[in-house]
Formats: structure tokens, C-alpha cells, sequence
């Protein structure tokens, strides 16, 4: 029996793992306060990939003559990867060579991912899948709060708050047990708020629906902060106490009057203005963005202003309320944290920052004038591989980039385009399919290590199962190819062990490790982080006092509406909008191999307004086109969504085929939450 | 030397009449373009005040918006963007010959590119009385324009218990219902047949001032006043009005003065081309000063495209402007009331109505349809479709011949009487209320569905599939 958490998203469930014969069985752990016992059906069926007959258990080569991917020894497979890894270079130059990482690789990968990139490799090129889902709420958070954990505060504060305003969340379906959260803020009295293009499943468990145009949550940010300027419901005595920069802000949202908000985001005046008068009255108000606010090329500007928002109403760092993001990947967090993002280095240090390079080169014991500078983000990474401004070979771990990248048909064609493409996963993803060396790993249940949930909570995943046999950890991985290459510095494989560097690595940074051991965290409820001593008791709640800004005030930041980079248009005039089922899982390359799970493939949901004009009914094949590809699926009617948007679920191919690229120019987040579609029968 | 050239050039005085909002959007575009930076911005207002937002001014009256929180931009930011902001400046005349503007206090400002965005003044209604041989209003008489007038007007209501609105356009509806949530008694005078006869109707104006009526205003159309006296405003029906206020809101017309002075081609407004730019090519015109086509618009959502347009031209964008589609929207405390575009006018023109007219409930709807797309539209009394309607109008979408009519009547929601047995109830585990009614007790669904183990959600719906099993018979 084993204490351990799901290998999904970043409410990291708590569950019991059972052996019984053969067999690895899912119980409930009631005893672990974020989800009490509760999980979802991806939890429950979370151990069907083990023993699964698609399961990776050798290295795969491509074999030359064939075109042909055949079994290889490890030693073969990682003298190959290590050999032309070294000969790119040799030709191209140290950045020839690129590494991709993911947001649910654990910190112990995340953190030895990027020290391989800066110290074994040598090279820039390192970012990750997070940069898609998390980076438009980090930047904003480092820019208003001086610091960026998702969630400041546990999640169970939620019950506690007055008025709930959830922007762009579907956490119903995306996170499920965190719904009892809302049900239980209700059943206190207070007040829930789902702002979202589609009446998901989480806005029928809210009082208050607010249905925009996507892209718009800006515009009606700024239109619920003039509403609430005008009511003079604005905490003038925490402006002045806890912030800087608040007059440019009040100035900004005079131009956003109600009506003009109506006609850009679609909500009519009348329930903008009943949501501020909710907004002015309520004692205490928390919000909450996810990616439905965040990934736009507006992203970071729209959490900017719904942080106005909490700021005015004087409500961050006060008791359960303020504002929050909903991570969305497993290790969404810790993996943004130790030195997988382009321009980081362990402990959430800046790459460009003289003193964490020097922190950092210590530990490593390398020489900080070798350690390279920042690099460039995700897409914009991928979208120049294989060209002579790009990398030649790339390394991909935790991340299905053919199904996940934006754009997705010309991000394939840039794999395709590498002399040198090595992925490492547990089964045949969409994208090992392309790569020269496949590298079988080991998977949750089967290996050791951390992950620090949406609450800067770390906990400890443990071992439950031996691997197959011919299958290696991720951090046995790295060990051998840096050892091949000649790293300078120790790669070390034992988790408990590269955590321990983690914790000295991080020492002093922003997210501060360096009291938590995997022997504290060992069955219990975790540490929040900042921790940076043994004796610490971690932090659950932070800016209470100060904001971790050099001044301790928080910054209003004024940011004005822009709107999508790609507007509907004669040939394309309908808003598409992509996001998840609560049966799948990011790409799929897991859930759609879980045999309990509904594979039901992508569908287009239709408002029946849309449907009908369109001829289409309930289940006919559409195909829903943008600028940039075709997907054809079955429509499904409902009145849940906007007439004027259709959505797609992106768990599979085809969804990300239709997104658009367009990046924030902060967080360098793509637009993968609205571009311009048409649907035909 | 460049004439007219789209390129500001480096170190080019760009000045610009008028401190509105049209003049503060163009600017905010021109710091955006990185045009201030390069060239040297001047702003000449005749207020005193720093620029605001006019659109509200009709909530300050109502006391639902504060005078403070008017301000668009304050004069430290036109500073830091390298913007002279020159405040309670007019402008007596304007060269085109010289290129230059002279100041009521005989200052010469001289300019590369002038931009007039002077606004409009209101027009005054032919009433005997109102204005005193000295040229200034009647005491007793107040317009609504800017800022100053508010406060005259905010100034004059604490002994003041009756007010004439005279003029029964959006202004001044919203006016009239200021001043009622104030607690005056109101009047409202309006010449037309009906309220808001340019935007609207006859049905669409009958509804309005039923509404108005039920709200405690006194409504006269086809009625105009003739003459203000010591007993109060006079009807031409011969009805006397006894009253402390009278506030005219009838309306206004381009000022353009200064343009008409210097030589400029002016019809209704300053006639500007796609580039926003005069018959001099050195002078450019925005906002309710300028005439674009036959549109001398008078709305703030046009002015800032125009300011938007001509600040991209000045960049060298090779932006141009084509017209504005218009969305007016009352903002008044109890009236619900929307124009999109000109729905008399595109009905005249061969357009396709598709309206309804509900007296007893106060509303009335009406979508013009052309070629399947909304040209234009009004609404009276129920917005609940304006958000989707205007996202329609506003990108041409193309409808099919049933959509018109169904965005006019209600959603209908009927949830179905019984959940069939293949209904998901619990979306987390996955189970149907099929399985659930298979279960005896919640303690057996939980062991054997897992349904309510997930998110909690469908707790409520078990135990009611559960109480509604059907007795077993021995």
C-alpha cells in the first residue's frame, strides 16, 4: 500500500495505491485536505496504463535504410543520441542543440531537464509546455505581486471568500473534486461567478453566468473596475497603504463605460452592472483566472486587470480573498520554478540576474560565465527548428508537441525538419512517432519524486510498482547523456538525491526549497513553498504583510483592451474556442490509451441558432476550417455555448491544427483560446 | 517640402484644437505609434478642465458616477508622453496661408499639420426668453454639454423642484431621468412627433414615452415651447409649464467655426476625405467636428475610429477611414433602449423588417435585414438579445431567414420530465441515471458507480433518483 497522488492535473489528488495479485488498485485517501478522498474517473482508472500493451519497454532507433523505427539497446540508443547531439554542435554551434520539457515532469526532472540544458548541452534553447499554459498568469503575477505561486493561498479558502469570481475556469470538468468547493461557498451563503464563452459545467454549479465574446475578459475586467470606481466602492486606504500605480489605472477604466463593454464583449450593461454592485458590497472577493483569461495574446494584460480588480477592492493578502490562478498541468507549477522556462534558473531565479547565476554556478560548480543566457520561448523555439536561425536537434520529454503546439501542422513540419529529433516518453505519443530515438521512461507509479500542486503545495509521489524491466527513470536518462557528453557537473538519479540539490539550488530564490526534504513531505499534506529552512513551517498564505516586490507594495498595472489578433471576417466569421473534457487529459497520450476512459475523439459544439443556419443536426460530420487547417468531427448541439463560437476539445490531433500563434508580447503565451472559424456541413 | 504626406517627419508640429475625447483617443494612438515621440504635439482645449469623459456626464448628474473619476488622462501623463497639453486655450482664428493658429490672447501658435477637433456646440431651441440681453442664458435656463454645465446645472438642483427638458433625443432622455432619480419633478418637451425621432420610429417612440410616463415624467410631443416668463415655459398649445429648471438638450451641430473662417470646405461638419483630412491638406478633422460622406455623426464611438484612423494615417500605416457603424445606447437609470445603425432610414432603403411591438409589456424590438445581414436595429424596453445582436451588426454576420425572428422571442428552456435512463448524471465517474436507479442506496452507487465520489455535484440528482425508484411489489 502506498500514500501517493494522481498523475493528472495540479490539484495532485491525494489516493492509495493497493496491490492485490497482479492487479494496482486506486483507493480513496481521505486523509489528505485538498480533495478528502474525492477523485475523478481519471483518477480512479489512473493505473490502466500500466501493463498496457502499447507501453514503451526498449529504445527505438530509426533505422536509416528503412525509415523504420527498430528496437535498440540503451547503450547503442544513448552513444547515438550523445554522438550527433555532439556533432550539431561541433557544426552549428552550442544552440544547434534545443530541449523541450513539460509541466508534468516532477520537479526533481524539471529541475535536472534544465541544468542538463545549461550545463551538460551548453546550449539557450531550453523551454517548455508550460509556457502554453501558465506563463500569461506568471508574468502578470511577477509584475503585480512580485511573485508568482498560482494560488497565494490554499485552495480550501475558497468556502471562506464572500463572492467567488472564476474567470475562464472550467474546473467542473478540469479538476472535479475542487467543484465541492463551490458547493460548499454556496451552501454558506455566498455567491459564485463563472465568467466563460460556454455555460460549462462549472457555471451550473454557479449563481451568476457571464457569458463574453472570447478574448473579451479584458474588456469586461476593465468595465467591472470603472462600475466599481464609479460606486466608489474603491479601498482608497489600501491603495495608499499596500499599492503603487492605481491613478493611471483609474484613469484607464474611465474610458470603459458599461455600454461600450456591452458592444465589445457581448455581456449586456445591465449584468455587468448587477456583478460590481456584487463586487462593491461583497466583504471579501476572490478571483480566480485560468486559461480560458490566460491564453490569448492579451493573456497577461487580462490577468493585469483582473488583478486591478482585487487590488481596487483592497482584497489581496487579506483572509480568503484576493486573486489566484488555477494551474492547469500536473506539476503546472513546480515546473515553472527549477529552471525549465527559457529564461530561469532553479528557485524561479532570473537567467539575466548576475547574483543567481553565481548562486546557481556554485552549486553546479561550473563557472557562471559558461552558463548561457536566456533563450526563446516555446513556439518560438519550435516554429525555427531545422531553419538556419534554429535549432538542429531537439530533446523532448513530458510533452506531445505534435498534438499540444499551436499551429500545429507547421509546428510538425519543423520536427520533421531536424536532423535530430529524441523523444523520451511511455508510450508511442504522436510525437515519438516522429522522432529519430524513442527512449522508453518510467511513468508515475513506477518511480520517486515531487510536484508542487496549484497551492505552491510540495508533495511527495511515491514508488508504488517496479518498472517494466527495459524501461529507465527520466533522471537516468539525463544522467547518461550528460555523462557521454562530458558534462563538468554531477547528474545525479537518485530523486531524493537531485532533490536535496534542488533544495540548495533554490536556496534564497523566490521559490525557496531548501526546507523541504522528500522525508517531510513523506504521506503527509505537503509544504508550501517559500520554505527555506528545516525548522520552517512552509507558507500557506502569503502577502499578508508585504508583497514580495522591492518596495512590499503591490503594482497596479494599466492596461487597456487590444482584442484578438484574428477577428472573425466574411470567410471566417464565426470565434473558435478550444479546452478540455473531464474524461481526457492535455494530449491524450495517456487518458486516450485508459480503456475505463470515453474516447469519444474531438467534437464541435454548435449553438442550434448556428446549426440550424448551418444545416447541421446533432451528430452530422462538420468540418470546422481556419487559416491555418481543416478538423473534421461530429457536431454537438447545445445551447450552452454563444451562437457567434464553436468549440473544439484539443486532446486530440486536429484541434491545434486550427489554433492561432499569435504570442503575448510579456509572457509569450499563443492564442490558443480564440481565432477565426468557419464551419461547414 | 511634403504636402499632406501621410509620414509625420521628425520634429513636426502637430497641433491640435480641442481637448475632447476625440482628440484624447488621437492622442493616445499617436503615443502608441511612437508619433509624439518623434514629433512635437500640442493640444489646445478651451475647457479648463483636464480631458474627460463626456459620455458620462448624464451619471454625474444622477449622482451614479463621481466628478473625479471623469478624467481620462491627467496632464502629468500628456507630459511623460511628450505631449504640451495647453488647457482653457481658444482658438480665435486659423491661417491655412501661414499655417497657424492665433489665441484669444493674440498668440501666434504655428504649425506643420493642425488637426480640428472642436466638437459641437448645442443648439438652441427658438424659445423667447431663454438667453438675456447680455448674451447670456437665463438663470433659470441651462445647456448640457460639458463639464461646466453639469456643475452649474448640479449647482442649481438643491432649490429647485420642477425641470423642463426641452428636446426629446437620447440626451435628453437621459436628462430627464437624472434629474427624476434626483427626485424633481419632470417635464419633458419634444417638438417631433415622437421621442427620439432620429433614431427611432413612431411605435418605438409610443413605447418610450409610456415607459417614461410610468416612471412619473410628463411627456409632450408635437409640442413646442415658445417663450420662457416669469410664470414659467410657454407650449405652443398654450399650456404654461411652471418650473425652476429648464435644461435644453436639443440637440447639436458641428462646430466649425474656426474651419469655416479660414476657407474650408464645410457643409453640415469640417468635409473630410479617407485620410480625415480637409480641403487644405495640412489640416485634418475629427470627431463631431468633422463630415465624413453625408455623416456628421455626433457620437463618441465614430470619433475615436476616426482619431484611431487618422493617428495610424499619421504613422504611415496607409490607414484610411470608411465610416462607422453606430451603436447608440441610452444610459439611463429605468429605460432600456438601443439604435444600432439607422433603422428608420434602412428600412426606407429596402431593407427587410422583422420587428415586434409589445405595448402592454413596453417593448419593442425591430432588426433590419438585408441580404440576411442586420443593418440596423432598435430596441425598446428589452436588451436581452443586445450583446449577441450588436456582435451581428457590428461584423456583417449573414444569417439564415429563421435567425431574425428567433433572436426575437425568448430562449426557451423546459427541462425534460424524466431523465431517461441514458442521461449522464455523474460526469466525473461517468454513470447514467439508468445505473443509478439500479442502486438500492447511496452507499451502493458510491461502492459500485462512483458516482458522487468525484466533484459532489450530482449528490442532489442520486438522491433524488434514489426517492424516486419505484416501490418493489412482493
Amino acid at each position: 500500500m502506498t500514500d501517493t497522488h494522481c498523475p493528472y492535473c495540479s490539484l495532485q489528488c491525494g489516493m492509495r495505491l493497493v496491490r492485490r495479485g497482479r492487479d494496482l488498485e486506486v483507493e480513496a485517501r481521505p486523509d489528505f485536505e485538498v480533495n478528502e478522498g474525492a477523485l475523478c474517473r481519471k483518477g480512479w482508472t489512473a493505473t490502466g496504463l500500466r501493463g498496457h500493451r502499447e507501453r514503451l519497454t526498449s529504445p527505438l532507433v530509426r533505422d536509416r535504410a528503412t525509415g523504420e523505427l527498430r528496437t535498440a539497446s540503451w547503450e547503442e540508443a544513448l552513444d547515438l543520441v550523445a554522438s550527433r547531439m555532439t556533432a550539431v554542435q561541433e557544426e552549428h554551434g552550442r544552440d544547434a542543440v534545443a530541449v523541450f520539457g513539460g509541466g508534468g515532469l516532477t520537479n526533481e526532472k524539471a529541475y535536472a531537464l534544465g541544468k542538463f540544458a545549461r550545463v551538460a548541452l551548453g546550449t539557450s534553447q531550453v523551454d517548455y509546455n508550460g509556457r502554453w499554459c501558465m506563463s500569461s498568469a506568471a508574468s502578470a503575477a511577477n509584475q503585480a505581486l512580485g511573485l508568482d505561486r498560482g494560488l497565494p493561498f490554499p485552495l480550501a479558502d475558497v468556502e471562506q471568500t464572500d463572492l467567488l469570481v472564476l474567470v475562464g475556469s472550467n474546473l467542473a470538468e478540469t479538476m472535479p473534486p475542487a467543484a465541492r468547493h463551490l458547493d460548499r461557498l454556496r451552501a454558506r451563503g455566498g455567491h459564485v461567478v463563472v465568467v466563460d464563452p460556454r455555460r460549462t459545467a462549472t457555471a451550473e454549479r454557479a449563481d451568476t453566468v457571464l457569458q463574453p465574446v472570447p478574448g473579451t475578459d479584458l474588456a469586461l475586467a476593465l468595465g467591472l473596475l470603472h462600475l466599481v470606481v464609479a460606486a466608489g466602492a474603491v479601498d482608497e486606504e489600501y491603495l495608499a497603504a499596500r499599492t503603487t500605480g492605481f491613478e493611471a489605472v483609474r484613469r484607464e477604466v474611465a474610458a470603459w463605460w458599461p455600454e461600450r463593454v456591452e458592444r465589445v464583449t457581448g455581456v449586456a450593461a445591465e449584468e455587468l452592472r448587477a456583478l460590481a454592485g456584487r463586487l462593491a458590497t461583497a466583504p471579501r472577493v476572490m478571483v480566480l483566472t485560468a486559461r480560458g483569461a490566460e491564453q490569448h495574446s492579451q493573456g497577461t494584460a487580462t490577468v493585469l486587470a483582473w488583478i486591478n480588480l482585487a487590488l481596487a477592492l483592497g482584497m489581496p493578502g487579506t483572509a480568503h480573498a484576493g486573486w489566484g490562478c488555477l494551474t492547469g498541468q500536473g506539476n503546472g507549477q513546480g515546473g515553472r520554478e527549477h529552471g525549465q522556462k527559457a529564461d530561469q534558473l532553479p528557485g524561479y531565479r532570473m537567467i539575466d540576474d548576475p547574483s543567481a547565476r553565481a548562486h546557481v554556478a556554485a552549486v553546479w560548480g561550473v563557472d557562471p560565465d559558461d552558463l548561457p543566457g536566456p533563450g526563446r520561448s516555446a513556439f518560438e523555439l519550435l516554429e525555427r527548428l531545422g531553419t538556419d536561425d534554429g535549432s538542429r536537434a531537439l530533446l523532448v520529454m513530458g510533452s506531445n508537441i505534435v498534438v499540444s503546439a499551436p499551429d500545429a501542422t507547421r509546428i510538425t513540419a519543423r520536427l520533421e525538419a531536424l536532423d535530430l529529433l529524441v523523444v523520451a516518453d511511455v508510450v508511442m505519443s504522436e510525437t515519438a512517432a516522429l522522432a529519430d530515438v524513442v527512449l522508453p521512461v518510467t511513468q508515475w507509479a513506477e518511480e520517486t519524486g515531487t510536484m508542487t500542486n496549484l497551492e505552491g503545495r510540495v508533495l511527495l509521489r511515491e514508488q508504488a510498482v517496479a518498472p517494466p524491466p527495459g524501461v529507465r527513470s527520466d533522471l537516468e536518462v539525463l544522467a547518461g547523456l550528460a555523462a557521454r557528453l562530458g558534462s563538468p557537473s554531477h547528474f545525479a538519479t537518485d530523486p531524493a538525491e537531485v532533490f536535496a540539490e534542488l533544495g540548495r539550488a533554490s536556496a534564497g530564490g523566490r521559490a525557496d526549497y531548501a526546507g523541504i526534504t522528500h522525508e517531510r513531505i513523506r504521506g503527509g499534506q505537503g509544504v508550501f513553498w517559500p520554505c527555506p529552512s528545516r525548522e520552517h513551517p512552509g507558507t500557506p498564505r502569503m502577502f499578508a504583510e508585504e508583497f514580495a516586490t522591492p518596495d512590499g507594495r503591490a503594482r497596479c498595472v494599466a492596461v487597456t483592451h487590444r482584442g484578438a489578433a484574428e477577428q472573425p471576417c466574411a470567410d471566417y466569421p464565426l470565434h473558435l474556442t478550444t479546452g478540455r473534457v473531464l474524461a481526457q487529459y492535455q494530449s491524450g497520450a495517456q487518458t486516450r490509451r485508459i480503456r475505463d476512459l470515453p474516447d469519444t475523439g474531438p467534437f464541435v459544439e454548435l449553438h442550434p441558432m448556428l446549426a440550424t443556419r448551418l444545416g447541421a443536426h446533432d451528430g452530422d460530420r462538420v468540418v470546422v476550417a481556419t487559416r491555418r487547417g481543416e478538423l473534421e468531427a461530429p457536431a454537438r448541439i447545445t445551447d450552452a455555448i454563444r451562437p457567434d463560437t464553436v468549440f473544439v476539445p484539443f486532446h486530440w490531433v486536429g484541434a491545434n491544427r486550427l489554433t492561432n500563434a499569435a504570442l503575448d508580447p510579456d509572457s509569450r503565451m499563443p492564442e490558443f483560446k480564440v481565432c477565426a472559424a468557419a464551419v461547414r456541413t | 517640402m511634403r504636402r499632406g504626406g501621410a509620414h509625420v517627419s521628425s520634429g513636426e508640429r502637430l497641433v491640435v484644437v480641442g481637448s475632447g475625447m476625440a482628440t484624447t483617443r488621437l492622442v493616445e494612438q499617436l503615443v502608441a505609434h511612437g508619433v509624439a515621440r518623434r514629433s512635437r504635439v500640442t493640444v489646445l482645449g478651451d475647457e479648463p478642465h483636464a480631458p474627460y469623459n463626456r459620455i458620462l456626464l448624464s451619471a454625474v448628474l444622477e449622482g451614479t458616477h463621481p466628478e473625479q473619476a471623469l478624467t481620462l488622462r491627467d496632464p502629468g501623463w500628456y507630459a511623460g508622453a511628450g505631449v504640451a497639453l495647453r488647457l482653457g486655450t481658444r482658438v480665435l482664428s486659423l491661417d491655412t496661408a501661414r499655417r497657424d493658429v492665433m489665441l484669444v490672447d493674440g498668440e501666434v501658435v504655428p504649425y506643420d499639420r493642425l488637426v480640428l477637433a472642436t466638437g459641437a456646440l448645442p443648439t438652441l431651441p427658438p424659445i423667447r426668453g431663454l438667453v438675456r440681453p447680455d448674451g447670456r442664458l437665463h438663470p433659470r435656463v441651462h445647456a448640457f454639454r460639458g463639464l461646466d454645465d453639469c456643475r452649474r446645472l448640479l449647482a442649481a438642483l438643491p432649490g429647485a423642484r420642477r425641470a423642463v427638458v426641452v428636446g426629446g433625443g437620447l440626451l435628453g432622455l437621459q436628462v430627464t431621468r437624472a434629474l427624476a432619480v434626483r427626485g424633481l419633478e419632470t417635464e419633458l418637451v419634444e417638438g417631433g412627433e415622437h421621442l427620439l425621432r432620429s433614431q427611432v420610429g413612431a411605435p418605438a417612440g409610443a413605447v418610450l414615452a409610456r415607459a417614461l410616463r410610468r416612471l412619473g415624467t410628463t411627456v409632450y410631443t408635437g409640442t413646442r415651447a415658445t417663450r420662457l416668463t416669469d410664470e414659467g415655459l410657454r407650449l405652443d398649445t398654450g399650456y404654461t409649464l411652471e418650473t425652476d429648471l429648464v435644461v435644453l438638450t436639443a440637440g447639436g451641430r458641428p462646430s466649425t467655426a474656426l474651419a469655416r473662417a479660414a476657407g474650408l470646405e464645410v457643409r453640415r461638419g469640417v468635409v473630410v476625405d479617407e485620410h480625415l483630412r480637409t480641403s487644405d491638406p495640412h489640416v485634418h478633422a475629427v470627431g463631431d467636428c468633422a463630415q465624413h460622406g453625408e455623416v456628421a455623426s455626433g457620437l463618441v464611438p465614430p470619433a475615436w475610429e476616426q482619431a484611431e484612423a487618422l493617428a495610424a494615417h499619421l504613422a504611415g500605416t496607409g490607414a484610411t477611414y470608411t465610416g462607422s457603424r453606430s451603436v447608440a445606447r441610452l444610459r439611463a437609470t429605468g429605460l432600456d433602449v438601443a439604435v444600432l445603425g439607422d433603422p428608420e432610414r434602412a428600412a426606407g432603403e429596402g431593407g427587410e423588417v422583422v420587428e415586434v411591438t409589445n405595448p402592454v409589456a413596453g417593448t419593442h424590438r425591430r432588426l433590419v435585414v438585408r441580404d440576411g445581414v442586420v443593418v440596423a436595429a432598435a430596441f425598446v424596453g428589452d436588451l436581452t438579445r443586445i450583446g449577441l445582436v450588436t456582435q451581428y451588426f457590428d461584423r456583417s454576420v449573414r444569417l439564415a431567414a429563421h435567425e431574425p425572428g428567433a433572436l426575437l422571442v425568448g430562449e426557451r428552456t423546459a427541462p425534460p420530465a424524466r431523465l431517461a435512463d441514458t442521461t449522464e448524471i455523474c460526469a466525473c465517474a461517468g454513470v447514467s441515471a439508468g445505473a443509478v436507479r439500479g442502486c438500492s442506496s447511496l452507499e451502493e452507487v458510491r461502492a459500485t458507480t462512483r458516482a458522487t465520489t468525484g466533484c459532489g455535484g450530482c449528490a442532489p440528482a442520486v438522491r433524488e433518483l434514489l426517492a424516486s425508484r419505484p416501490a418493489l411489489t412482493p
